[in-house]
């Protein structure tokens, strides 16, 4: 794992953070935060809670606005622009608390994330028909496909989770930010869902991932970005971030 | 006796379009405008000037004023973007208000409170059709159109958007979706179809004045779409007939006291509404599981 991580640093910088701050009144949410995220990598952000994992996701898709710093994709700054502009370069994201489409089908919420725009028709954008092959697909691997017509707010737990996921599979972006994907998964819900980030990793999806389950942070990462307090502290391979001693007891300091 | 139930059907006609279009943007965007009655008035005040000076045919009336009330719908949109729930109503309330004082003060335009006379009747096939037998299935052919437009926005990707802005728009914009463009579309669409109505009710009286699209013309057509059903598809039309035939079918009932019809008329909408919203939230066409629905989705996380 270190050796594959240390060769793909050669690899392309997609997302390149540098000096980002976010206060929101006097409290600094994120302070001082740089790093890049390369293509290729699987990056996992970890740190107790309130740490600035998900502002800092925030700030990267624009639903917050920084108050400091740059965030740059292919060296493009993209600091300040409307979160459907971020997206549309090929950043998605999932969120905590899902937000799914809840009255909408399963199919139509897989439908609609690949139809960005206003218009009822599209000449630009994938047929009708490439649109539903690649919505069964996704369907079929998320193991949604006999849920399709249902709402997505009958689904069970796990399902909607799969849900987030499959629409962000089916969204076609370069640079994925999932936010708690795994939190309250079982066991084989687990598997199928590491299975998935695998071959999606594979297939060139360069992926940031908020976790808790460190099990699951040394598993599936090639990087850990431990963030405290809107600080970046540590920033590295998986081993060495979780072996430093001095993190551990700000990670688990809150727990015991 | 027949002409009467035509006058009705006219009407019903007429007003479901009103719904159906309100029903465009409450069911599928989530904007409850109180301020629909306005794109009704425009619709019927640029309808009879451009009948009376220019043309009466409705190839003629009705892109007019479906161009002019797209335009001011935008006076409309502009809030609708920038606040959200109970603070868009009052809004759109201000905007009622203020339409309410120009259609009565803007007399060169409007006739002011007197309103406009002597609208000419529609010409088609080289006769006037003003007589209810003629004119209903014109609205009622109109009342079709419209819906089934609307219907093909819904279930365009259109559609599927304003359905996700409405229930996550954050979410909505992640995956690159223009909130701002796609509620002003489905806003100047919305009224730019209720002028449709607009202009067949003026052609339809040959007389208009402020008092139909007043503050009771939106809250009235709300009450439609809510009673028949929020985002369904049949249901404003269920609404828009139910609560115009409902006056006449009262006074059909020998035992009250027909002295008193309009009060009687009060006290069963009002518990009708009461009623309704208890043991059918979603409208009598909508979904029986909506409040099963709605704590589960408030429960969930």
């Amino acid at each position: 794992m270190t050796a594959q991580a240390l060769a793909s640093l050669s690899e392309e910088v997609l997302l390149e953070i540098r000096g980002l701050e976010k206060s929101f009144g006097g409290v600094k949410a994120v302070s001082d935060v740089s790093m890049d995220l390369r293509a290729g990598i699987v990056t996992t952000l970890v740190g107790p809670n309130g740490a600035g994992k998900t502002t800092l996701f925030n700030l990267i898709t624009g639903h917050l606005t920084h108050s400091g710093g740059s965030v740059r994709w292919l060296g493009r700054d993209i600091g300040g622009m409307k979160p459907y502009r971020i997206a549309r370069l090929g950043i998605a994201r999932t969120f905590q608390d899902l937000r799914l489409f809840k009255d909408m089908t399963v199919e139509e919420n897989i439908l609609t994330v690949m139809e960005p725009g206003a218009l009822p028709f599209s000449f630009t954008g994938p047929s009708a028909r490439e649109k539903r092959e690649r919505v069964a697909r996704v369907m079929e691997r998320t193991g949604l496909a006999d849920k399709a017509r249902t709402r997505a707010v009958d689904l069970a737990y796990a399902e909607r989770k799969f849900l987030s996921l499959a629409r962000i599979m089916a969204a076609k972006a370069r640079l994925w930010l999932l936010d708690e994907p795994a939190s309250g998964l079982d066991p084989n819900s687990y598997a199928t869902f590491l299975r998935l980030l695998r071959e999606e990793v594979a297939a060139g999806v360069t992926v940031c991932i908020i976790e808790h389950n460190l099990d699951i942070v040394v598993g599936s990462s090639d990087r850990i970005a431990f963030l405290d307090r809107g600080r970046l502290l540590a920033d590295g391979d998986p081993k060495t971030v979780l072996e430093d001693p001095e993190l551990t007891k700000i990670y688990f300091g809150d727990r015991v | 006796m027949e002409a009467y139930l035509l006058n009705l059907g006219v009407l019903v006609s007429i007003y479901a379009i009103l719904a159906v279009t309100l029903n465009f943007i409450m069911g599928y965007a989530g904007i409850f405008s109180l301020a629909h009655a306005v794109f009704f008035g425009v619709g019927a005040y640029v309808g009879a000037q451009v009948g009376m000076h220019f043309s009466a045919s409705l190839i003629v009336t009705i892109p007019a004023a479906m161009a002019v009330s797209a335009v001011l719908s935008l006076m409309l949109a502009l809030p609708a973007l920038r606040v959200r729930g109970e603070y868009f109503v009052a809004a759109s309330l201000g905007l009622q208000m203020l339409a309410v004082t120009v259609f009565s003060e803007w007399k060169g335009m409007t006739g002011g409170i007197g309103g406009l006379i002597g609208i000419p009747a529609v010409r088609m096939f080289g006769e006037d059709i003003y007589r209810p037998a003629a004119f209903f299935p014109l609205a009622a052919g109109a009342a079709i159109l419209v819906l089934i437009v609307t219907r093909l926005l819904v279930r365009s990707s259109l559609g599927r958007s304003l359905t996700a802005i409405r229930d996550s728009e954050s979410a909505a914009e992640s995956f690159g979706k223009n909130v701002a463009l796609i509620k002003t579309i489905s806003v100047v669409v919305s009224a730019a179809l209720a002028a449709v109505a607009g202009v067949l009710y003026a052609n339809y009286l040959s007389f208009i004045n402020v008092e139909s699209f007043t503050l009771d013309t939106s809250v009235l057509v709300m009450a439609m779409v809510i009673i028949g059903g929020t985002g369904t598809a049949l249901g404003p039309i269920v609404g828009a007939a139910l609560l115009l035939l409902l006056p006449g079918m009262l006074s059909y009932l020998w035992f009250l006291p027909q002295t008193q019809i309009g009060a009687i008329q009060q006290i069963i909408y009002g518990l009708g509404m009461a009623v309704l919203m208890i043991f059918r939230p979603g409208g009598l066409v909508g979904r029986s599981g909506a409040r099963r629905r709605t704590r589960k989705a408030g429960g969930g996380k």
